[in-house]
Parts: C-alpha cells; sequence; structure tokens
C-alpha cells in the first residue's frame, strides 16, 4: 500500500525534463528511443522508475536484494541486484542477459543507488529525467515535498526546505577558479576563529544565503555588523579569484568591539576555545538577522534567520516523577549537543572491553545522552516535594547542520581548578543517523520506517581538531567541498585524505543532513 | 516467474517473500549461489578461503568479499557518473557550439532549425542528443561554466603532467599535492629571520605556521608561487599591521582602553537596550566613528553628535571608510545593469551570471544613496551611509609591493568583476614588507 503512495494514479501525464544547454536531452541513444515512443510508454516508464526507488530507498533492503533465479527460486543477493524496468522482476546479474534476450527488456535498475543499466549501451546511463528523479528521492526520501511524518522532525517553518533549488542554483562561482577554498591567516593565535569561519564558509545554507545577498553589507547600517564581514569574506571566497590567504580584519574587528558574553569568557579565559568562538559568532549573527530575542529563548520561539534555520533545533526532556509518576516535558532549542567524554570512557572501562585507548565511538556517546535516562532530583509540583526522578531527553527538532562538540576541555575541582584536556579518541561515521536520538523513536517503533529514516540521515561536513597541549594547542579544521576533503590550516590548504579525516580527534562536528547536500 | 502484471500490486507479494526466507537464505546465499565457479567466495572474488576451510568460515570469506565488492562498487558508480556526465556534457556544449557558429547572427541561441552532427551528438529541433557511449566518443572535458577544456593533470607535485603550452584552459585547475605547498602550489615565506627554518615540514606545529618555505630574501627575488604575509589596515587607529600581529594590536587597540570605555559609554547611551538587529545603539559609540572598517557603515552624523566622546575625537578627521566608498562607486558603474542574479530567482545554474551581490535590485537605490552622499554635507542626513567623499587609495596602503597572483584583465561583466575590484584593493594593501620581527604567536 505504502508504493500506491509514490506513485499516485493521476491522470496528469509525465513529462522528460526540459532540454538543458550544455546537456544532452537524454541518458542514451535507447532512452531516447523509449521516451519518444508514445505517452504511455514515457508515462510508466517513469511511474515504475519512481515505483521501484521507493522500493530500494524505503523499505527494507531485503525486498530489493531478493531477486528471483530463472526457475522462480528466490535469491538474496548482498551485491546489488536489477530490477527491470519495464517488468516487475527482479534479477542477479547473472540473469540479467537471459532476462533481456528473452524478454527485449533494456533497462535495469542498480539495487544498491538506484542508477539506470542500459542493456544496449551495457553501461550505466545518467538520464536527466531520471537522475533527476534519482537524486529527488536520495535526498528528501520522496518526490513531491516532504511527507507530515517527515516534516515533524523538523522545524516547520523552513524556507531552506521549502525550496530545493535554493541549494542547487547556487553552487556556480562567479569565476571558475574562485571555489571557495583559501586559508585564513593566523593573526596572532586565531587559529581557534579560523577554523570555525572555515566550517561556516563551507556550509552550503551559510553560503547560499550570503552569496544569494541575504545579509548585503552594503545595505545594513549596523556599525561593525559581524554578518556584514561575513558577507564580505563570503564574496572574497566566492567570488574573487585571490588564492592567497585571507585576513579576516573585519571579524576580529568586529570580535574586539563586540559585547557579547561569550567574547568575554574569550578574552579572560587564556585557552581560546573553538566552540565558545561558535557560540559567540552564531548569537551574534542571529542577532543582525533574527528576530531581536535571545536565540535560545522560549520554548516555542520560532525564530527564522539564517542562523537559527541552520543550526537550531529542539530538545525534549521528560522529568518522571518516581513518587508519583507525574511527567513534565521541557523543551529548549539549542544550537549544538554537547556530548560529555569523561564520564563516558570511565564507565566503559568498567562494564565492557574497552577498545584501545579507551576509544569511543560519537554513536555512543549520543546514546548516553539522548537515549538513556538519568536519575535526578526535582521539585515535583504534583507531589510538592523534593523527589527521585527520572529525566530522559531525545530531539524533537533536527536541525539542518548538526553540530556536535566533544567536551575535551573539562575544569578539574580541586587543587588547583584548571582545565584538563581529553584526548579520548572518538571515532565518527562519515554519515549519521539521527533517528535513534529523536523524540519520534523514542515514542514509538520505527526500526522499519526507512524513509523516515533516510530523512534523518547526515553527511558529514566539517571536523575542527584540536591538537597539542590545552593551551599551547593548535586548531586545524578538515571541510568536504563535494567528495573531496581539504584540511585547512591557517593559510594553508591542502588535500586530505578520508583516512586523515576519520583518523583525527575531533572537538567539534558539523553534519549536513542528507537532503541538503 | 508468474508475478502480477501491474506494478504496484507487484511490490506487495514480494515484500512477503523476504519474511519467508529471512537471514538464512543470505547465508546460505552468500556461501554457495553468490558466486558460480569459485566456492568459498563472494562475488568480488577477492576474499577467498582456502580450500580445506571449515564452512562457516568460508561463509565468512564469503560474506566478507561480497562487502568488498559493494564498496568498491559504490565507489566506482561515483566515479563512472561524475566522468561520463562531464564528457557527456561536453559532447553537448561542443555541438551546441558548433550549431551556434551555423546559425549565422547575433542570436543568443541557436537557431532549432539547424541541424549539426558530431561523432559524439546531434543538434536537431533544439535538442541535443548523444549518439554511442560519451566514454569512447569523447576524449577531452570541457567546461560547464567558460566551454574552456579541464586540464586533467595536477600541473605540479603528486601526478603532475605538463599541459599543452597551446591550449588555454579553463582556470580550474586539479588540485596539487606536494608536501609544503598548499592546493594551488603556492607556499610561504617563513614568518621572520631569526626563527624561520626551525622545524621543516610539520602539517600541525603550531609555532610553524609556514611549514618548509625557503627564505628567499626580498619579494623580488621570489618566484610568484612564493607568499609572504601580508599586512593589514586596523580598523581603529589605521595603521598597517602584520597580520600575524593583527590580533594582539587589536586587542591592545580596540580591545582594552578602548573596548571598555567606549561600553561604558555605550551603556549609558543605550541603557542596555539589547534588542533590535538594526539598531545600532549597542555598538560602542567609539568604534561607530572611530573605525570605518571596510563593508560596515560609519555611524551616521546624527548618531555622531549624540555620541561625543573622548576616544573619538582623534579619530574623526580620518577619511572613513574607503572599501565601503569603492562599493558604492562600482555599485553605480555601468555593468550594474548586466549583472543581476537573484539566486532566490531560481535563476537556472547554467547562466554565467550568478552570484549576484552588491547590485540587482538594490542597484539604482545605491546610485540615490551615492548621490545623496556626495551632495549634503553631511549634518542632517537620513540615510546612514559612510559620510565622507570616496578616498581613492586605503590610507594604509604600500602599493608598490603587490602580491599578484593572476594578471587583473577586466574579467566578464559578472559579479566578479565587482568584487574583484575591491579585492584588488585588499591585494594592495597586502604589503609584504614589514618582516623584520618574528610574529608573536
Ligand atoms: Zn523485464
Ligand atoms: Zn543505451
Ligand atoms: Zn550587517
Ligand atoms: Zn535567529
Ligand atoms: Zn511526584
Ligand atoms: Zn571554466
Ligand atoms: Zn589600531
Amino acid at each position: 500500500m505504502a508504493a500506491r503512495l509514490a506513485t499516485p494514479a493521476s491522470p496528469k501525464n509525465h513529462k522528460v525534463k526540459a532540454p538543458q544547454p550544455g546537456q544532452p536531452m537524454y541518458g542514451c541513444e535507447h532512452l531516447q528511443r523509449l521516451f519518444n515512443q508514445d505517452q504511455a510508454t514515457t508515462n510508466t516508464s517513469i511511474q515504475h522508475y519512481k515505483a521501484i526507488l521507493h522500493t530500494i530507498f524505503a523499505k527494507s533492503p531485503l525486498i530489493a536484494q531478493t531477486a528471483k533465479t530463472v526457475d522462480g527460486q528466490p535469491v538474496t543477493e548482498l551485491t546489488p541486484t536489477y530490477l527491470c524496468l519495464q517488468c516487475p522482476s527482479t534479477l542477479t546479474e547473472d540473469d540479467r542477459t537471459k532476462h533481456g534476450t528473452k524478454k527485449s527488456h533494456r533497462f535495469y535498475v542498480d539495487s544498491r543507488c538506484g542508477t539506470l543499466y542500459c542493456q544496449m549501451c551495457d553501461d550505466i546511463v545518467y538520464d536527466p529525467t531520471f537522475e533527476e528523479l534519482r537524486l529527488k528521492k536520495l535526498g528528501t526520501g520522496s518526490f513531491a515535498s516532504r511527507k507530515r511524518k517527515i516534516e515533524e522532525l523538523f522545524e516547520a517553518t523552513d524556507p531552506v526546505r521549502e525550496n530545493p533549488t535554493f541549494l542547487s542554483a547556487n553552487t556556480m562561482a562567479a569565476s571558475c577558479k574562485a571555489g571557495g577554498l583559501r586559508g585564513i591567516y593566523n593573526a596572532g593565535a586565531t587559529c581557534y576563529q579560523n577554523v570555525v569561519l572555515q566550517s561556516f564558509l563551507h556550509n552550503p545554507i551559510l553560503r547560499n544565503f550570503y552569496l544569494s545577498d541575504g545579509h548585503s553589507s552594503s545595505n545594513c547600517d549596523v556599525s561593525h555588523c559581524l554578518s556584514c564581514a561575513m558577507d564580505d569574506m563570503f564574496q572574497d571566497f566566492y567570488a574573487a579569484e585571490a588564492t592567497n590567504g585571507y585576513t579576516a580584519a573585519n571579524i576580529l574587528s568586529g570580535f574586539w568591539i563586540s559585547d557579547k558574553k561569550a567574547f568575554e569568557n574569550l578574552v579572560t579565559t587564556k585557552e581560546q576555545d573553538a566552540h565558545e568562538f561558535f557560540q559567540f559568532l552564531a548569537e551574534e549573527l542571529h542577532e543582525r538577522n533574527g528576530d531581536g530575542k535571545r536565540p535560545e529563548s522560549g520554548t516555542d520561539h520560532t525564530c527564522t534567520c539564517i542562523i537559527h534555520q541552520t543550526y537550531y533545533g529542539k530538545l525534549l526532556s521528560t522529568t518522571t516523577c518516581q513518587n508519583c509518576s507525574a511527567v513534565t516535558n521541557q523543551k529548549q532549542s539549542f544550537l549544538d549537543l554537547s556530548l560529555p567524554l569523561e564520564n563516558l570512557s570511565q564507565k566503559k572501562g568498567k562494564n565492557r572491553p574497552a577498545r584501545p585507548n579507551g576509544t569511543l565511538t560519537l554513536q555512543e556517546c549520543l546514546d548516553e545522552e539522548y537515549i538513556k535516562s538519568d536519575k535526578c532530583e526535582y521539585r515535583c509540583t504534583n507531589c510538592n516535594s523534593m523527589q527521585q526522578a527520572r529525566r530522559q531527553t531525545s530531539i524533537l527538532k533536527l536541525p539542518n547542520v548538526l553540530s556536535i562538540q566533544l567536551k575535551r576541555f573539562e575544569y578539574k575541582q580541586g587543587r588547583n581548578e584548571r582545565a584538563v584536556k581529553i584526548d579520548t579518541p572518538v571515532q565518527f561515521p562519515l554519515e549519521l543517523n539521527m533517528l535513534p536520538y529523536t523524540n519520534t523513536a523514542r515514542t514509538r517503533d520505527v526500526s522499519a520506517e526507512y524513509e523516515l529514516a533516510r530523512s534523518c540521515t547526515y553527511d558529514l561536513l566539517c571536523v575542527v581538531v584540536h591538537v597539542g597541549e590545552i593551551d599551547t594547542g593548535h586548531y586545524v579544521s578538515y571541510c568536504r567541498v563535494g567528495d573531496q576533503w581539504f584540511v585547512f590550516n591557517d593559510h594553508k590548504v591542502e588535500v586530505a585524505q578520508i583516512s586523515d579525516v576519520l583518523n583525527s580527534r575531533p572537538y567539534l562536528l558539523f553534519y549536513v543532513v542528507r537532503s541538503l547536500s | 516467474m508468474v508475478r502480477p502484471v501491474a506494478w504496484e500490486e507487484s511490490i506487495a507479494p514480494s515484500s512477503q517473500t523476504p519474511t519467508s526466507h529471512s537471514s538464512t537464505t543470505i547465508i546460505h546465499h552468500a556461501a554457495t549461489m553468490s558466486s558460480s565457479d569459485t566456492d568459498g567466495t563472494g562475488k568480488a572474488g577477492v576474499i577467498v578461503a582456502p580450500d580445506d576451510a571449515s564452512p562457516m568460515d568460508k561463509l565468512s570469506h564469503a560474506v566478507l568479499d561480497d562487502l568488498l565488492y559493494n564498496i568498491v562498487h559504490d565507489l566506482l558508480i561515483k566515479v563512472h557518473r561524475d566522468e561520463k556526465m562531464a564528457r557527456a556534457n561536453t559532447a553537448a556544449i561542443k555541438v551546441e557550439k558548433l550549431a551556434m557558429n551555423a546559425t549565422d547572427g547575433a542570436t543568443a541561441d541557436p537557431n532549432p532549425d539547424v541541424v549539426v552532427d558530431t561523432d559524439a551528438a546531434v543538434y536537431k529541433d533544439g535538442q541535443v542528443t548523444l549518439k554511442g557511449n560519451p566514454l569512447k566518443t569523447t576524449k577531452e572535458i570541457l567546461c560547464p561554466r567558460c566551454h574552456l577544456p579541464r586540464l586533467l593533470y595536477p600541473t605540479d607535485g603528486k601526478g603532475a603532467r605538463k599541459p599543452d603550452p597551446g591550449v588555454i584552459y579553463c582556470k580550474k585547475h586539479p588540485y596539487i599535492q606536494k608536501p609544503g605547498y598548499d592546493i594551488y602550489g603556492q607556499t610561504w615565506v617563513a614568518p621572520g629571520p631569526g626563527r624561520g627554518k626551525k622545524k621543516k615540514d610539520q602539517k600541525f606545529d603550531p609555532n610553524d605556521p609556514s611549514s618548509p618555505a625557503p627564505d628567499t630574501g626580498s619579494a623580488k627575488d621570489r618566484p610568484p608561487n612564493v607568499l609572504s604575509f601580508p599586512s593589514a589596515t586596523c580598523s581603529k587607529c589605521k595603521r598597517c599591521i602584520l597580520v600575524t600581529r593583527l590580533n594582539n594590536h587589536m586587542g591592545s587597540c580596540i580591545g582594552n582602553s578602548g573596548r571598555t570605555a567606549s561600553r561604558a559609554a555605550a551603556q549609558k547611551i543605550s541603557n542596555g537596550s539589547n534588542g533590535g538587529s538594526q539598531n545600532n545603539d549597542n555598538t560602542p559609540p567609539g568604534s561607530q566613528k572611530g573605525t570605518p572598517l571596510p563593508g560596515s557603515r560609519a555611524a551616521s552624523p546624527r548618531k555622531r553628535d549624540a555620541d561625543e566622546f573622548d576616544e573619538d575625537a582623534e579619530d574623526s578627521d580620518l577619511p572613513g571608510n574607503p572599501k565601503k566608498k569603492t562599493k558604492l562607486k562600482t555599485g553605480s558603474g555601468a555593468n550594474t545593469l548586466t549583472k543581476k542574479v537573484i539566486l532566490k530567482a531560481k535563476v537556472p545554474p547554467s547562466m554565467a551570471a550568478t552570484l549576484g551581490k552588491k547590485d540587482k535590485p538594490k542597484a539604482s537605490s545605491m546610485l540615490n544613496v551615492e548621490q545623496k552622499v556626495d551632495d549634503d554635507d553631511n549634518k542632517d542626513s537620513t540615510v546612514q551611509v559612510a559620510p565622507k567623499k570616496p578616498t581613492p587609495v586605503p590610507k594604509s596602503a604600500s602599493p608598490s609591493k603587490k602580491i599578484k597572483l593572476g594578471p587583473p584583465k577586466p574579467p566578464l561583466p559578472s559579479p566578479g568583476s565587482l568584487k574583484k575590484t575591491k579585492r584588488e584593493r585588499d591585494l594592495e594593501s597586502e604589503s609584504s614588507g614589514t618582516l623584520s620581527s618574528p610574529p608573536p604567536r
């Protein structure tokens, strides 16, 4: 029945994508013939392709991975199977040729990635019409705008998601040479700023906001506006051909002039913290672009500024009184998720066989915070007294860009209260599924909701790493541009291998929701 | 193979199949059926169990082998897709160009009646269709943006090849991978004498940001890919400071005295009105006037009258906001009309004009602003723009020592050109001098 949803029996005719300059109209001559037969063939082809994509991406993988042999035996493969575009057969690679010869069916969909194989080309073909459908499905998990169910998981008012062209229309720079890849000079122990600025520069939502004149410095009257300084920086990165380092003088003076709380911390504490700078910058940019309220004020605060659209999500804390079982819910906005490492690495040492060096995984850290519950004391209004309670926090609304801080700097109580660095290695994935940590997953069984899981999938975008000791250390960052990773060490940009990225010890992690990447 | 004919229905029955043969089938399959010829291995045939291995051993080898196959498969598809689409588009670009040439005249689009035929594609009825597999028919890759051939190998470092000197390539080059050099093949001179070459080639050494840059003396002797640290102008005192010292300088120049004083004063005036995003009441007044940093507004004259503070007085005669002026000037230039791209308006990405900026709908209003600025005497203007006349060159620039990475030839009338003028200005102020002492870390 779910399949019916994906292919509504609409009377409307399916159209082949209109010709684009600099692009062939069809994936190959054979698809050209298919699409030029008659409208009915075009309709069924597109409908079938959509249904197949739905099977592949929104259902149990067992379905698409199960083929039938020529003698009718079901076979489940780990490796790709091929779903015939012209009939409901699923075939193994070996049987694909036989099926084609017997039925004259020529097009097959790869069960792993949904790409189309043309038997006459004997190659995978990338047809503009089909590719558009495939990429849409891969991203949002649906062909139409997002379905209700998924929408509940994200902020409702979200122009970024409403408008899919918002991102794609933007990837072309003003010059072939201006690709946004430049270092930023260290202005004297400002590497903690540089890494955060790079994470902003390679954030697709922020990039598109600034490059589409979201906050135009020629139209802003605020003196020393940091958003204007960001605007100038984005222009210099994406519209100029310069390849040397960038001098972030405006950001720096805007920073020194600011009177933000976070700023005080940054100046007074000697060990400058990239995370605090991130918070500072986010707060400052919200103030310049937002609704004027405190960025995290109110439970139903729905600021639509670029920073809120990009980074903010909502948490739901449920506190259950152990005495009377009364439940209190509390919503709270978050800019980032802060994950403690210390307690967890100790705990693990006791309970489970630890990995070498007490390595943790990001998922373990998230489990600890957003799946497990903890005991606390609270004032129960029902019992009208202090009571033992269980508190559980989960994510109510997921952000478009998920920022995670691994708490590597802790203040040690006692003797001479000073910060220490926790160097525990944390393994983190390139692809992160956040569904288990949502309130939706807490309240109902979502194990079979593949589409929902897909919509909660994030891709790693940027990693901020602190190397060295706590006060003599240095920050570098890794950012992804397309599929290529780069390491940013102040003014120096180098190509990075995925293994370099994954072997680093992250301090901040930025993940972008897949539907936007 | 009896299956329902209608596609929608076919999914329902097949969704029951997995339950009937669940995970055991996979196991069974992986070990026995995945590879028709070899026993004890999967589809990749790389991870092979020894002949005398136990069935469980063979099974795990087969599963692992299948997983390896999948990884390679996914990688291959990705590369294949990028390459094949780039070549298919190249075939389309080429045939469109020919169609364009065949259409005599100045029209932007080729005449749809023209029919052009190449080895790789056909242009007919205004449509481009492929002939054969672009991976076979098309060898080079043209940039979809500038239509020039892409350089396929880096010019230096790992995998480098000599580019054909007779070909003008697209400016987007493959990234260079060479120890001590960045992705553009650039390197930096050591930040200063006396401590230059301590440690070489340590990627993450915080004490040596420039890594193994050869110390080649003055700017003239250096090859063009050896850069030095630039200087920047302090937005408050207008002094030219080596970038590595900028933070320290601003800390003392704006940070200590200026900051606390001006903040206290600001509090007096605005009384903690912390709200409005367009409200500059909570910006320290000292900074409003004294520090016309590029890209921001100087205070409006009215504001200025209201905020009379000691630390501002010394600065008030300085030329305001040179960069801002440039922007306004260029904004009002003739090319504003040609380059408007508003991403929100869903301009197709293929259009050369992109990244509209500092122009578009505001262009006309900016013109007005500029006139106003020029006309009025800065006393009661309600337009909050930089109140001073445009200053041609930033005070701090040391124009003799420029670092230029490419010929600054006037580019296409695109927003890039606008930005470029601005950029050049920046470059001019990036002096390579003042290397006399090491930067503080
Ligand atoms: Zn078939
Ligand atoms: Zn074909
Ligand atoms: Zn602004
Ligand atoms: Zn906001
Ligand atoms: Zn109670
Ligand atoms: Zn190009
Ligand atoms: Zn100064």
